[in-house]
């Protein structure tokens, strides 16, 4: 509006009521100079504040998975407790594996003793004595006829498992697949017995022929120590994700060696990494005390689980059977269950005397185990897992 | 990073890396609404085979301590 004239009109301005020079207005107010500047701002904020808050809400509907899953019913809280004590180890337990036969399972400490256990009695079938500490990964070869394991001695080894009695297990030839730069950090067998997959703090993942020890690819990009490994589920599947302390996930073509997609929303280094069961997505869990889903197709972070009153990093993650739950294992020496759909907890498990370290359930989903620094692994299981709604 | 490494290769690392991103940005993506959809149907699809979810009674328990049975 041309405003060559202005009229100079003294009243009550209707805001502070003092009596001023008042602005001339359109509507029926008045106000004083000052006023009027305050009324433009306040106006302007709150226009400010309702397009960033329409904004943030289109951006929670496009971010999590717990919209979508908004009419799924409620899990009700679970409860579970230890039922079964796995003792033997004689310093931190680091790493687990279960057998595909659902009832044995491989652990391995820091004090070098890699033990086989049968879950369904707590017997030890087999024991060896690494020649090094810290054997931070192990794993059961698909077969069940060996195991592999490796630590602070840089290598993965691999010993077949003898149910001859009188064959001693340390004196049986083991054969050295991998060699790294750095302490062995993660492995597994792919598929078959034959080929075995190992991450380091060399910073590379690496995939090894088990019969000749021979290197058939190496995957370079992270820019730290690689802490833990996952390979997809499919029978026909060649991929597998990795975690490092670059707070990287980075999922691999195995046959290229190509990083084919990376993931970096987490805060500090990612201690594992788990496929959801479909293949089409992962979880992992870090330091910064959280656990995220990641969908591979929406190339994405889709879920993150966290709670203000949790502040340890999550050392282990592991899915249920049908993939709504999310076991994790924390360095507060507990372990949270958590519902993937719909982003709460249900449930938190306390036995463990010092931080869990490692955490699977079994392959028919059946039980899940746990590891400790407190020397124990630690069995719950699903038959008569009360759910109180 | 090494005070040894030579400019050129530092060229060299940030190609592969754009190279990298480039390769990455490139690729199909899906809708996370459809991504979602489909984690949420099979969730719901393998519930029912979910021991943790559905349950199975004790009697079947096989981690259960087995008692012997002594025959009088």
């Amino acid at each position: 509006m041309d405003q060559t004239f202005l009229v100079n009109v003294f009243g009550s301005c209707d805001r502070c009521f003092k009596q001023r020079a008042l602005r001339p207005k359109s509507e029926q107010l008045n106000y004083c100079s000052l006023c009027a500047e305050i009324v433009k701002a306040t106006e302007g904020l709150r226009l400010s504040q309702m397009l960033s808050s329409y904004s943030q809400s289109i951006l929670c509907l496009v971010l999590a998975v717990h919209q979508v899953a908004e009419r799924v019913e409620a899990l009700g809280q679970f409860v579970m407790k230890t039922r079964r004590t796995l003792k033997g180890h004689g310093n931190k337990v680091l790493c687990m594996d279960w057998c595909k036969d659902k009832r044995r399972l491989v652990s391995s400490s820091q004090d070098g003793k890699v033990i086989v256990w049968d879950s369904f009695t707590t017997n030890k079938e087999h024991a060896v004595t690494m020649p090094c500490t810290w054997v931070m990964a192990c794993a059961y070869a698909p077969s069940g006829c060996a195991i592999a394991c490796g630590g602070l001695d840089n290598k993965c080894s691999v010993y077949p498992l003898t149910f001859d009695k009188n064959e001693n297990m340390a004196a049986k030839k083991k054969s050295s697949v991998a060699m790294h730069t750095n302490y062995l950090s993660a492995c597994s067998f792919t598929n078959s017995d034959m080929q075995i997959l190992t991450a380091s703090g060399d910073g590379t993942c690496a995939l090894w022929d088990v019969e000749s020890g021979q290197l058939l690819q190496s995957f370079h990009g992270h820019g730290a120590d690689v802490l833990c490994l996952d390979l997809a589920p499919s029978e026909t599947g060649n991929t597998f994700v990795s975690g490092g302390c670059d707070k990287k996930a980075m999922v691999w073509d195995m046959r290229s060696g190509q990083c084919v997609q990376a993931f970096e929303t987490h805060e500090s280094d990612i201690n594992s990494v788990r496929y959801y069961p479909s293949g089409d997505a992962f979880a992992s869990g870090s330091d910064d005390a959280t656990c995220r889903l990641y969908d591979l197709r929406a190339d994405r972070e889709v879920a993150i689980y966290s709670k203000e009153s949790i502040i340890f990093g999550a050392s282990s993650v592991d899915f249920s059977l049908s993939g709504r739950l999310l076991f994790a294992g924390y360095n507060d020496y507990t372990i949270n269950v958590w519902d993937v759909l719909k982003g709460s907890r249900v449930s938190i498990l306390f036995g463990h005397e010092n931080r869990v370290s490692t955490l699977r359930v079994s392959p028919d989903g059946t039980a899940f185990c746990s590891g400790s620094w407190d020397h124990t692994l630690r069995l719950g299981w699903a038959w008569a897992a009360k759910r109180e709604l | 990073m090494s005070s040894k490494v030579t400019i050129g290769s530092d060229i060299r690392q940030a190609r592969r890396a754009v190279e990298q991103l480039r390769m990455e940005a490139g690729i199909d993506r899906m809708k996370v609404s459809k991504a979602a959809a489909d984690l949420l149907q099979f969730c719901t699809e393998q519930a029912k085979s979910d021991p943790f979810l559905v349950g199975i009674p004790a009697t079947i328990n096989p981690f259960k301590e087995k008692k012997p049975c002594a025959i009088l």
